[in-house]
């Protein structure tokens, strides 16, 4: 059985326009002219226990819709969603104890009160035992550093420290499956780099299913072996990352710094310019002809320094939904 | 159930995060209170009776309506419009918890808090004005009494839900409940003792739900109904307790469907 399972999933939502200002709300009010909105328009994958897959998208692309109807928050249109051999939309409470969804926008804290209180909650709600409780609660203080905020209300902390919170009380249970829609959102860079480490060392150690979304290509590079890749509510992309990469941007990128200035027409005999402003080059360049390529580059230029780069992985994305449109 | 427990203790320590809206909260609660008692104390002149209501009933009732309504009609589940329309529902339906049952231990929380304070208020006034107060003394007329209030609060606490669900299809939650609580106020008898009414008008108010959250607790209270009259009242707001009891799950299931958790 695989963990998760989508086929032919829709979700299609209803929504009603209005034109901006006063006027704009009173035709609003007299007659509304109501749309569907195809957020999650027939997409089909399976993920094996496990795998940590990154899930891509712009805004609106359905990410968070397919997200919510891997949780059981919504209902599907059409298509039929099963996670570890569950209906989610049943909520049976079996599944419910073993996934999360953890949104970088969610508030599950109870604002007036400090963080300890939900937790303790939380703990009761999914039925954790009180040593198992202690050991998970040490491990997540100690990993994201808010021992001395336990006691704090909620209302008091800073975003950051309220998104660890948050994280933390969606995690006591151990989750066996990990809905994880934006999860570095409001996190400096250092909190970001511990909480990649973090996911990552969560998905090998209790062998758990993830499956992240996130802005930040970072995120998703440092994490994902596998990526899914949607727009407009349909897959454009399922696969391992640098089959992505060879696929959408079979060239290279070469860095040279050069020892001193040349007619750019040179360069240009050499391979496609990226950029130039000297005294760096940046070149792109096939992928197959990289070696004979840089060979020449180090033939006929003064070269200085020289380095060979995959593609960035934000370029590649931005490729694909450019070319998608 | 230790959870549902954790709930009303965590609601109870929320209201008292604010300790100044909770003081303004009880003090207004006292000027209510202490305006409809002086109202009824000029009309009724001492020892004499107002449309068969001796002074001491009226004032017991009056009184009485304050506790019952700390009792029945304090409750939470104003929020659960909200919940909908800026998607922190999901947070509810993502855990392993039963709805009803949370947003029940809140009411119980904030009720708990509720009595307790309108106990003490009320003892104290009782000690400042030593009102003419009449005390029920039979013990089976006081469970009745008992009863049929926590019947009522069952039926409040369902149609309270019922209202919140309006925001699975509206944004609009506000606006039902206004009305909702303008007529209850009426109809419930908290302001006066429905029976001064007409007799035919109060026939009929007697067949909706609404006579049995304040009124009905309060008349067993003070023994003016018969044992018969008694269970018919609690046939009828049991059947409307049964009744709204499942139209909010029917509306729930129905409502769930629709959810688009939107906002988060």
């Amino acid at each position: 059985m695989k963990t998760i399972e989508v086929k032919n999933l829709k979700k299609f939502y209803q929504i009603y326009k209005k034109d901006a200002g006063f006027w704009g709300s009173v035709k609003s009010f007299a007659v509304r002219h109501y749309e569907e909105v195809k957020a999650v328009d027939g997409i089909t994958f399976e993920i094996e226990e496990g795998e940590l897959v990154g899930f891509i998208g712009p805004n609106g692309a359905g990410k968070t819709t397919t997200l919510k109807c891997l949780s059981g928050l919504l209902y599907p249109t059409d298509g039929t969603v099963q996670v570890l051999g569950y209906a989610p939309y049943e909520r049976k409470t079996e599944f419910l104890k073993q996934i999360s969804l953890i949104m970088g926008q969610r508030n599950q804290l109870w604002w007036d009160l400090p963080p300890m209180e939900t937790f303790i909650l939380n703990k009761e709600i999914y039925e954790v035992e009180d040593k198992k409780f202690r050991e998970t609660l040490d491990e997540l203080v100690e990993l994201l550093d808010i021992k001395d905020i336990l006691k704090i209300p909620v209302k008091r902390l800073s975003l950051g420290q309220r998104m660890k919170c948050e994280l933390i009380s969606s995690l006591l249970h151990s989750p066996r499956v990990l809905f994880l829609d934006e999860p570095t959102l409001g996190l400096d860079v250092v909190m970001q780099k511990a909480l990649r480490e973090f996911i990552s060392e969560y998905n090998k150690r209790y062998h758990a299913t993830i499956l992240l979304t996130s802005h930040y290509m970072r995120d998703v590079e440092a994490l994902c072996e596998r990526v899914i890749i949607i727009n407009h509510g349909k897959i454009l992309f399922d696969g391992k990352l640098n089959a992505l990469v060879k696929k959408y941007a079979p060239h290279r990128i070469v860095r040279v710094v050069l020892g001193k200035r040349v007619d750019q027409k040179e360069i240009e005999k050499l391979g496609e310019i990226k950029t130039f402003s000297y005294p760096e080059v940046i070149l792109t360049v096939p992928h197959k002809n990289t070696g004979q390529i840089t060979a020449n580059i180090l033939k006929s230029l003064p070269v200085e320094d020289l380095t060979i780069e995959e593609p960035d992985i934000e370029d590649v994305i931005r490729i694909i939904f450019q070319d998608a449109k | 159930m230790y959870k549902y427990f954790l709930v009303a203790r965590n609601t109870w320590d929320e209201t008292l995060a604010y300790r100044l809206n909770f003081v303004m909260w009880r003090v207004r609660t006292i000027l209510q209170l202490l305006t409809m008692y002086f109202l009824w104390l000029a009309i009724i002149p001492q020892s004499s009776s107002f449309l068969s209501y001796s002074r001491d009933l009226m004032l017991t009732y009056i009184l009485g309506t304050s506790l019952i309504s700390s009792l029945v009609l304090s409750s939470r589940t104003y929020e659960v419009g909200d919940n909908i329309n800026n998607g922190t529902l999901s947070n509810f339906l993502l855990r392993p918890i039963n709805f009803f049952l949370y947003h029940f231990a809140r009411d119980a929380g904030d009720k708990a808090m509720n009595i307790f304070f309108s106990l003490g208020e009320l003892t104290i006034l009782y000690l400042l004005l030593r009102p003419p107060i009449f005390f029920q003394t039979n013990i089976e007329t006081l469970l009745l009494s008992l009863f049929a209030a926590l019947l009522a609060l069952l039926l409040y606490f369902f149609i309270n839900l019922l209202l919140g669900f309006i925001g699975f299809w509206s944004p609009e939650v506000w606006a039902p409940r206004f009305i909702f609580i303008t007529i209850l106020t009426f109809f419930a008898g908290g302001l006066f003792p429905l029976d001064i009414l007409p007799k035919p008008i109060f026939s009929i108010i007697e067949l909706l739900p609404f006579t049995y959250l304040l009124y009905f607790p309060l008349k067993i209270y003070l023994g003016q109904l018969m044992l018969s009259e008694i269970f018919k009242g609690l046939m009828i707001s049991g059947f409307w307790t049964v009744i709204f009891y499942f139209i909010a799950r029917l509306v729930w299931q129905k409502g769930l469907r629709i959810y688009t958790a939107y906002g988060r």
